[in-house]
């Protein structure tokens, strides 16, 4: 175990050193002198190298490499063009609206899916497992701004349920923050619970299919019972398996969610940063994002092992 | 190994035991051949522009799904757009699976690159694929290769995986042992028999991307970094209508439909498709 | 069912959650986040919009573009010769710092301003001096006359702001201002937080700043589409650059009213004068000629509610509104269009239009002039980018021939760039250099109106640049809203709210 979980560590430093390289090689690639471009039209071409030498673009891309990735490592991302603060810090600023919404989506997406999965499993092949299933593939083929957009226009604004944007002013409590993701949660939830659904309906198929739950069935023992018994007992792996497969689609779903609804989290950093040109954040978010993945991923690994020894003993 | 069944004869017929999904496949299959038979039938020839007429709701006079805000018709506007569309999730859908297809093999049958391949496979994945094509097409330009390249990144290391487990599997088979062992030259029976084992899940995989693929073009144009809009997508029509959402909803409404129904075809075929070529999940249903 | 559930949790949070709006408090969602809180350094709209309430000028502009004393106590002495202006400056106003403003601070700033700020070093050349001739007296010495001067430092663009002489620095990362907001937090991308400031003395000529609202907060809204839902439940007071297509939905709702600034400014074609095909008189003209200015203005703002199809540089009703030179507008005329372009010798080289779909106008009277240019023989090459994209190009004169922007009607000619051969488009006809020095040099209004009409003429003749029209802006403010007087630059320091 512990040598598993060795490799398994070195192998997730390996993946950011990676990470960090490639987000490092594709801002390189952007067109545009990141000088210039902070300066602005109007600097002098003496100002614009002055800025090259401060910011260290002078020097042979490797050099700029292998700096890039010492800073890094020390936590340091460098300089948003736009903000004039460290990309770090701006990051930190928008962690808690995206955190926040990929956990309630994925609750959402539990509370729509789960049920409706064990559902259609225990009905398989009726008209009702098809249905539901077709139902859940069609709010995953809805782009996900389009169901945002009919959320935030009659809900929000035509019912006064919930607030059309935002994260809150000021003075906004932890309350009505959480207000304000309501509605994207459920926007995102809902988009993504096809995947939940199917994930759910097919483990149940499994289960299902097991020689104990055959054995029980035989011995005359109701389906339902059986189910609730042998079944969900074992549901921990699946749970932990669809956790960590969602997590990637919540965060790139919550890019387009976060924009609709204007809320100040990651994504929607990512995309004003795109827009605006400012490449350190790019870079910066992209980062952070990956590695919060590999993380999650290494935590489902190990939780794995966890539940799985749960499970043998 | 259950994944191992290659298409069989009864495949056909295995598809589309469930109604659904002949349903799901005539849809696609209708949409398809509007968007590429109709124009070259000249049914609907693209209108110019009639700036008076902008905005006709559907039914108008030489209107039959509404004019858009240069008195253009929709529907000849909707059936060239929805070629860019389709190219764009096909084009993505073969790009992605022939880098995976390469990837993963060369990760599986070199022992040597499997670690490093892996890794990166890793990397990529743990990238957010529309942030990811955001900044690709964001720093490249918004072409419609460019965004078929872009979104073909993103989806590679899935084939990839798929490919890797498959060959790693295939190559310890006692089949392919006993190929050697007949003398036949290891690479090539490896990547005979490795190639039609992974055609069912590629396949299924490829559909799905087919589907994600057209869905992430619509997340671009809304993000305002989609395909430059000199090649119309449904996509760039459903933005492009979000403005006249209170006095043409038709705007949104028809690329909208189009992208739903597409996208949603596509998965029921894929799911299909699942079904039809995993014999162990056919059993079950 | 579960729907049913989750849901009446929230609508429950919700009815505990939402405190009635107080009306001591303005929301204003604007169209993006300013990206600097330094007026000087600034052109953008944005940016005017929020720095107006905490940073103030000598001078500014009343309700009828007048320009009127503000920091300054006076109107200026000015010398016979139009050489020096002495301005008076107001005694007791106090920076947001707590100190109290002096001739010092403000030479350093106008230095600043001359230095820094893209007008103000448009006119650095003609500046002998700036100097401070008196604890409250400011001198600004010029080497030739220039009428404008007052109107520049009255612009809240790029403007002539007056800062602490210890902030002055090239890039000033604390904005200290004397307007009757400070800025009290800023969040990017969430919100600009301002509340009254208690030391603030209100103006000699400029009309009173009440400071009714305890708090300003500008929040960034960038979907257009989503600054009318806001408006619409109340989320915002006051929302800025609306779609005209929602005026309907916004006129019907109870919540909130439209605000139409009509006219409000001017789309325009900017022509490279640099580089490249437009260089060519006759090719120019056959653009003016081939163009369907009432088909682009309709395809883009749908409703003659909300354009014009006007040439006049100024919309009847201004001072310097003329017909000079205007029967050259909306030709409509491919035909002519061809036979210019067989004179000049056209090649088929492709006519580049840069726009961008920030501003969906743009790339819609892009498409249709397109169409018509393309039947006067034109081969057109649209390249439609960013925003960011487009800012970066367009000083680059290899990269097009015309790019699409729109300006509002401004208080005075001289502040448009576009007229003078610095601007990027670099219409550098000599002609027309005579006339403009003639205009910015007289300070007599009547003759100054007799020069802008010779300005317009030869803006016709030489196709300097290519006006599409007039079109009205659309805003919006909550259902009782007093106050705010309709502007490109709304301010809030008088907004008031029902009870």
């Amino acid at each position: 175990m512990s040598r598993y979980l060795t490799k398994r560590i070195l192998g997730m430093f390996v993946v950011i050193f990676l990470v960090l390289s490639i987000a490092f090689v594709l801002v390189r690639l952007a067109p545009g002198d990141p000088a210039s471009l902070m300066l602005g039209p109007d600097a002098t071409p003496q100002e614009v190298d002055d800025l090259r030498a401060r910011l260290g673009l002078d020097r042979p891309i490797l050099v700029q490499y292998l700096t890039f990735l010492a800073n890094a490592v020390q936590g340091d991302l460098g300089t948003s063009l736009f903000f004039n603060q460290p990309v770090t810090q701006v990051l930190a600023g928008r962690a808690e609206p995206s955190i926040l919404l990929a956990l309630f989506s994925l609750v959402v997406a539990l509370v729509i899916a789960t049920p409706i999965g064990i559902w259609a499993a225990y009905r398989r092949g009726t008209p009702g497992d098809q249905m539901s299933v077709t139902t859940a593939m069609l709010a995953a083929s809805v782009p996900s701004f389009l169901t945002g957009l009919i959320f935030q226009r009659y809900l929000a604004t035509d019912l006064g349920w919930f607030p059309v944007s935002g994260y809150g002013g000021p003075d906004a409590s932890f309350a009505t923050r959480l207000e304000h993701l309501v509605l994207p949660s459920i926007t995102l939830g809902i988009t993504n619970s096809a995947l939940i659904l199917r994930f759910t309906r097919a483990s149940m198929l499994d289960i299902l299919g097991e020689d104990y739950v055959r054995t029980a069935r035989a011995k005359g023992m109701s389906e339902r019972r059986v189910v609730l018994r042998h079944a969900l007992k074992n549901a921990g792996i699946p749970i932990i398996t669809v956790v960590g497969l969602t997590f990637a689609l919540l965060v790139s779903g919550a890019v387009v969610t976060e924009r609709v609804f204007n809320l100040p989290g990651m994504g929607n950093l990512a995309v004003g940063a795109v827009l605006r040109r400012d490449y350190p954040v790019v870079q910066g978010t992209l980062i952070v994002v990956a590695a919060i993945y590999v993380l999650v991923n290494l935590a489902t690994d190990l939780l794995y092992l966890v539940v799985d020894k749960r499970v043998k003993y | 190994m259950s994944g191992l069944a290659s298409p069989a004869p009864g495949f056909a017929r295995q598809l589309t035991a469930r109604p659904l999904v002949t349903v799901g496949l005539a849809v696609f299959v209708a949409i398809v051949a509007a968007c590429f038979l109709l124009p070259a039938l000249g049914v609907t020839e693209i209108g110019g522009m009639s700036v008076r007429s902008r905005l006709s709701p559907p039914g108008s006079e030489g209107y039959p799904f509404g004019a858009d805000a240069f008195g253009r018709d929709l529907l000849a506007r909707l059936l060239v757009a929805g070629r860019a569309s389709l190219g764009i999730g096909l084009g993505v859908a073969v790009l992605s699976s022939a880098l995976g297809i390469v990837i993963g093999l060369v990760a599986g049958f070199f022992r040597r690159l499997d670690t490093p391949l892996s890794r990166l496979i890793d990397a990529m994945m743990a990238f957010p694929d529309i942030l990811l094509a955001l900044s690709l097409v964001a720093i490249f330009g918004g072409s419609v290769g460019n965004v078929v390249l872009a979104l073909s990144i993103v989806y590679t290391p899935r084939i990839a995986r798929i490919v890797r487990a498959s060959t790693l599997v295939i190559r310890e088979m006692p089949y392919v042992e006993a190929a050697r062992a007949l003398g036949t030259r290891t690479p090539a029976i490896m990547l005979t028999h490795v190639l039609r084992n992974i055609v069912s899940p590629i396949l299924v995989q490829a559909t799905f991307i087919f589907a994600y693929a057209m869905l992430a073009e619509a997340g671009l144009s809304f993000l305002g970094v989609g395909v430059d809009p000199a090649t119309p997508t449904w996509g760039i029509m459903v933005n492009e209508g979000r403005q006249y959402i209170d006095n043409a909803f038709f705007l949104i409404l028809f690329p909208g439909l189009a992208i739903v129904f597409s996208v949603l075809s596509l998965q029921i075929v894929g799911d299909g498709l699942r079904d039809a070529l995993d014999p162990r999940l056919a059993k079950e249903t | 069912m579960i729907h049913r559930s989750s849901f009446r949790l929230t609508v429950a949070a919700c009815a505990l959650l939402a405190g009635p709006l107080s009306a001591a408090t303005i929301d204003v969602a604007i169209i993006g986040e300013p990206d600097t809180f330094d007026p000087m350094v600034s052109t953008k709209d944005v940016v005017s919009i929020v720095t107006q309430h905490f940073v103030e000028t000598l001078y500014t502009f009343d309700d009828s573009w007048s320009v009127v004393p503000l920091l300054a106590s006076d109107m200026p002495e000015i010398s016979e010769d139009g050489l020096t202006y002495v301005i008076p400056l107001r005694e007791g106003v106090t920076f947001h710092d707590g100190s109290s403003m002096d001739s010092a601070d403000v030479k350093a700033s106008l230095d600043r301003w001359l230095e820094v700020a893209s007008r103000g070093k448009g006119i650095a050349d003609k500046v002998e001096t700036v100097e401070a001739t008196g604890p409250s007296e400011i001198t600004i010495t010029l080497k030739e006359p220039y009428a404008p001067l007052l109107s520049l430092l009255a612009f809240s663009n790029s403007a002539a702001a007056v800062y602490p002489e210890e902030i002055i620095a090239p890039q000033i990362d604390k904005v200290v201002g004397t307007g009757p907001y400070k800025l009290e937090a800023h969040e990017p991308d969430r919100y600009t937080q301002l509340v009254r400031f208690d030391g603030y003395t209100q103006p000699t000529g400029a009309a009173e700043r009440a400071q009714i609202p305890d708090e300003i907060r500008f929040v960034p809204v960038p979907d257009p589409n989503t600054r009318v839902e806001g408006l619409l439940s109340g989320q915002f007071a006051y929302a800025d650059g609306l779609s005209t297509e929602a005026y309907d939905r916004i006129a019907q709702s109870d919540a909130a009213e439209p605000v139409l600034l009509e006219p409000f400014g001017w789309p325009i074609f900017a022509i490279n004068h640099k580089k490249g095909l437009m260089t060519d008189l006759k090719v120019r003209q056959a653009v003016q000629a081939a163009l369907p200015f009432d088909d682009m203005m309709f395809a883009a703002f749908g409703d003659d509610k909300f354009f014009q199809t006007d040439g006049a540089m100024y919309p009847e009703g201004w001072a310097w509104h003329t017909e000079d030179g205007t029967d050259l507008y909306n030709q409509n005329d491919q035909e002519k269009a061809k036979a210019l372009l067989q004179e000049a010798g056209y090649d088929g080289s492709p006519l580049r239009i840069l726009t961008s779909r920030q501003y969906e106008f743009h790339y819609q009277m892009a498409e249709v002039a397109k169409m018509a240019l393309e039947m006067a023989g034109f081969t057109v090459e649209m390249d439609v980018v960013d925003w960011a994209t487009l800012a970066q190009n367009r000083d680059n004169p290899d990269l097009w021939d015309i790019y699409i922007t729109h300006s509002p009607f401004l208080p005075e000619p001289a502040l448009t760039s576009s007229f003078f051969p610095t601007a990027r488009e670099g219409w550098n006809n000599p002609e027309k250099n005579e006339i403009l020095d003639r205009f910015t040099s007289e300070s007599d209004p009547e003759k100054r109106k007799a020069v802008f009409a010779e300005l317009q003429k030869i803006i016709y003749a030489d196709v300097g640049l290519i006006k599409v029209g007039n079109f009205n802006a659309l805003q919006g403010k909550a259902a009782g809203l007093e106050g705010v007087t309709p502007s490109p630059w709304p301010a809030f320091w008088n907004a008031k709210l029902p009870e």
